[in-house]
């Protein structure tokens, strides 16, 4: 079973990888055109240090899908609460509406949005980018949470609220360290529904505010370079990074390793 | 009550949209004075950087843009954010229809130095003169025709090629219902802006089916996928294929077949609720000047100019200047004005031909 | 809920439920449901409601356009069909390699993969898909590979095939299976494999009657968060099917962009939505064994 496992593991990561491994090899090679056989250079990210646009459009994917994965987390593992511990009328119906965020595709919601929010004065601006990036990310949220409440046990929280607990204090202490494994993949799951988002950011965005997103899919007319590759690799370096030093960071807290 | 007046629907949401626009963009106001916003497609000339350099030196005023991804979504972005826009970059084919929703205002000529060479078809051109007033400065245009693979592909003088089977798998569309509509209508002998025959368009359109390897929708993707081999006859731009050849080095060639070209004119306008007009003309005529052209032309590489100075100024083996040659002004069935109603039976016809090549 | 007053702690759990679903739902009613709202209304409007000057025609015609289109039967069973294969083969590859995860990983080995499988994420949809153009493409990587190990094999030539899609919108929603499944399949004990063990159950029966109903909620919601905006697809259809790639989400995709249809746009949606909604709605009651259809 193990090593099955492992090597289905391998293969699996090998599938995921692939495509990812073309987009760091591209950004290292010279052709524009992803023509092949590759002509290595530096080229690529010497331009992107120049490109203040794409840089600060980066920044700006950043920081919106850092706060949308907060605010989306919060807000869904809270809904999450109520729907899988709480029988009330209205449940199927609370549950069902989670769909329309997902089945209906963003272009859609993202014009709907940008005609509503005129009507209404929300207006364009970051604002309007994270309103709308946290509520296409509460029902991802709302689904992963919820399977993992419906696979932990409620009785040690009901048997810690009989012992004496308040609700809120057995929630704290009990449920949320075991529900926090579903809230980190929750948590990457909102962060990577905004960083991926154009469609909607790409209504919502002022002009001169963009995101990366947007600045890929504006430039697709006339073709965008390999400049994209390489902030992508920046990236993608760098949130390996962040990983390598969290695992670091928790080992030093002393957190005991299961085995 | 089925019918509510859409004039009065509109002027409600408008103003709606007004309140909030001012609300949310009060600081970029005030620092309006010297700041113009664009609209155009990204990459289109207007952003080349050292053009927006020389007119911010020798103007003072620095340019913002904004970039749309399609025809339709331009005039979204017109009608939904008045006052946010100088200067938009409109295909004179929907001249007409941004015109009568007040989107665009006239413009005189003559307060455009530049556009003392512009071509004087251009100048009077059909698109562009509505009610005898000239509604944009032309700006560049280029023709839709055939792109071949150099040393593959010889001899082809018609779009009946899209259908040949010795390219089976081998064609390219351009997705976009007017241009594929235009060459069925060329193949079939009729006008491209007003075919009497939809049905043997859409059969001409069918008849391809077995060539059709994939449709493009952007430049990009037809550089990658002709690149990588995808396909070796297909529907282009022509200013496209001269940056094909002259920025990528691919083997490609264009071809105007014996049934003739699609013609495009892309003007230059002022949107109406623009704050900014004078400035706003102040860029347009940087953007016809001459030398701004051949720079961005022999740089980056651009369609043809609309101004006879600015083509005359390119280096006599230029390949934008052998692509088009002045002489097809006079020949050319340039796109023109469609009505909503016929506009709409193009996209279903597209829509409904894609999917036949889909099964 | 019952007439008869409510208790005391039965009326502070009511208020708590509301207090917990008050801000994501009030979010969503701002940012989604009004103005999809909207949309609902001009999806039975004749011409798009913003810019010109023609008054509003209220019509049912956009609903009708699957009778008065028949092509589009055609394009609907495209997208139906790129839903099924692509959740179908997520599951059977996410389901083991959840439990393979699980199972077969220890401590910080298995966080780390964990967080390696949602990487691929976090890169740009559209770039990720050209990359798998270069994969496919007839003479791109792949085949370069397998020529390096059987250099008389022909091209695979995948590109802009029915495959390459469902390899591209498997490769983008592959994740949430894995993930789904593995917050489902973790609690499960050692124990519990072992008891069904040594009470005589064999590989085969020990997965049928264990893991898969304690796996079921997490296969139900990875199934939920694939089959339905893979539905609605445009750009993995559109880049990497080439001729064929024509689904719903294309056609949609071009009545806001290209024909400035939004309300036939927006009523292929609705419609769609409403494909999807019955589709769950049998599903559930498949899953539950019963015959009349529940409301999921």
């Amino acid at each position: 079973m193990t090593l099955a496992g492992r090597i289905l593991l391998g293969l699996v990561l090998l599938f995921l990888y692939a495509p990812i491994a073309v987009m760091v090899l591209m950004a290292f090679n010279a052709s524009e055109l992803y023509s092949l056989p590759m002509v290595p250079t530096l080229h690529w990210f010497e331009a992107l240090a120049g490109n203040d646009k794409l840089l600060a459009a980066s920044r700006n994917s950043v920081a919106i899908a850092l706060a949308t994965a907060v605010l989306a987390t919060t807000l869904g593992t809270m809904a999450a609460l109520a729907l899988s511990r709480q029988a009330f009328w209205g449940r199927s119906l609370l549950q069902l509406l989670l769909l329309p965020p997902i089945a209906i595709p963003w272009l859609i919601t993202g014009t709907a949005m940008l005609v509503f929010f005129f009507w209404t004065g929300i207006g364009r601006g970051l604002h309007a980018m994270i309103l709308g990036h946290v509520a296409l990310a509460i029902p991802y949220v709302v689904l992963v949470v919820g399977t993992g409440l419906r696979s932990l046990r409620a009785d040690l929280e009901e048997a810690a609220v009989s012992l004496g607990s308040t609700p809120i204090h057995a929630f704290f202490a009990i449920t949320l360290p075991l529900l926090a494994p579903s809230l980190i993949a929750a948590a990457l799951f909102a962060f990577a529904v905004s960083l991926d988002q154009f469609v909607v950011s790409y209504f919502l965005a002022t002009p001169g505010m963009s995101t990366l997103p947007v600045e890929i899919y504006s430039s697709i007319r006339k073709g965008f370079t390999p400049e994209i590759n390489a902030i992508s690799t920046l990236l993608l370096a760098a949130s390996v990074g962040l990983f390598v030093v969290s695992a670091i960071l928790t080992r030093m807290g002393g957190e005991p390793e299961r085995r | 009550m089925a019918r509510v007046d859409r004039r009065q629907f509109t002027r409600l949401g408008a103003a709606a949209l007004a309140a909030g626009v001012t609300g949310s963009w009060t600081p970029s106001a005030r620092a309006a004075a010297k700041t113009i916003t664009v609209l155009n497609w990204q990459g289109y000339g207007t952003d080349e950087a050292f053009g927006l350099k020389a007119f911010t030196e020798a103007t003072g005023t620095a340019v913002k843009h904004d970039y749309y991804n399609s025809e339709p979504e331009m005039l979204t972005k017109l009608r939904t954010n008045p006052g946010v826009y100088d200067v938009v970059l409109v295909n004179s084919a929907r001249d007409s229809q941004a015109q009568a929703e007040n989107l665009i205002d006239p413009v005189d000529l003559a307060g455009v130095p530049n556009a003392a060479g512009l071509a004087p078809s251009f100048k009077t051109h059909p698109n562009i003169t509505i009610d005898g007033k000239t509604y944009g400065v032309p700006w560049v245009w280029g023709m839709n025709a055939l792109a071949v693979r150099r040393g593959k592909v010889s001899g082809v003088d018609s779009y009946a090629a899209l259908a040949d089977p010795a390219y089976k798998g081998r064609v390219a569309l351009f997705d976009d219902a007017v241009t594929e509509i235009a060459v069925a209508a060329l193949l079939t002998g009729q006008s491209i802006n007003d075919p009497s025959d939809m049905k043997a368009i859409g059969d001409k359109l069918k008849s391809f089916k077995d060539d059709v390897k994939l449709t493009w929708s952007s430049e990009d993707e037809w550089n990658k996928a002709f690149a990588g081999g995808a396909f070796d006859v297909s529907v282009f731009w022509s200013g496209a294929v001269a940056r094909a050849i002259h920025l990528h080095d691919q083997p490609v060639e264009f071809v105007i077949p014996k049934e003739g070209a699609i013609g495009w004119l892309d003007n230059l306008c002022i949107p109406a609720s623009s704050t900014n007009k004078e400035a706003g003309l102040a860029f347009i005529n940087t953007m016809i000047d001459p030398k701004f052209y051949v720079q961005w032309a022999t740089g980056s590489g651009a369609p043809a100019s609309a101004n006879n100075a600015a083509m005359d100024m390119l280096p006599a083996d230029d390949l934008n200047r052998r692509i088009h040659k002045p002489e097809y002004l006079s020949k050319l069935q340039f796109m023109g004005a469609l009505p909503d109603e016929r506009r709409q039976a193009f996209n279903d016809l597209w829509e409904e031909v894609k999917a036949f090549y889909a099964h | 809920m019952t007439a008869a007053p409510m208790s005391r702690p039965d009326r502070r759990r009511a208020l708590g439920t509301a207090a917990l679903l008050l801000p994501a739902y009030g979010w969503l009613l701002v940012t989604v449901f009004l103005p999809l709202g909207a949309m609902v209304v001009f999806s039975f409007l004749k011409t798009t409601p913003i810019g010109g000057s023609k008054p509003l025609v209220f019509t049912t015609h956009n609903y009708l356009a699957f009778i008065e289109r028949p092509y589009l039967v055609d394009v609907a069973w495209t997208s139906l069909r790129l839903g099924f294969w692509t959740t179908l083969l997520c599951a059977l590859i996410g389901l083991p390699a959840a439990l393979a995860l699980a199972r077969a990983t220890r401590g910080r080995f298995r966080q780390v993969l964990f967080l390696l499988t949602v990487l691929p994420f976090w890169t740009n949809g559209l770039v990720r898909t050209f990359s798998w153009t270069m994969l496919l493409r007839e003479g791109g990587i792949l085949d370069d590979a397998l020529h390096l190990v059987w250099p008389s094999a022909g091209s695979i030539g995948l590109l802009y095939t029915f495959p390459a899609i469902v390899i591209g919108l498997v490769h983008a929603y592959l994740p949430y299976m894995i993930l789904t499944c593995y917050l489902a399949v973790s609690s499960i004990e050692d124990g519990l494999i072992d008891a069904a063990r040594s009470l005589g159950a064999r590989g085969p029966a020990v997965f049928l009657t264990v893991i898969l109903p304690l796996a079921l909620p997490g296969l139900v919601s990875g199934a939920i968060l694939i089959f339905v905006p893979v539905i609605g697809s445009f750009m993995e259809p559109r880049i990497l099917g080439g001729r064929i790639g024509v689904t719903m989400g294309t056609v949609i995709e071009d009545q806001f962009t290209q024909a400035y249809n939004w309300p036939l746009g927006a009523a292929l949606s609705f419609t769609m939505l409403g494909v999807v909604l019955v589709i769950f709605a049998l599903f559930s009651s498949v899953l539950r064994g019963r015959l009349m259809p529940a409301a999921a």
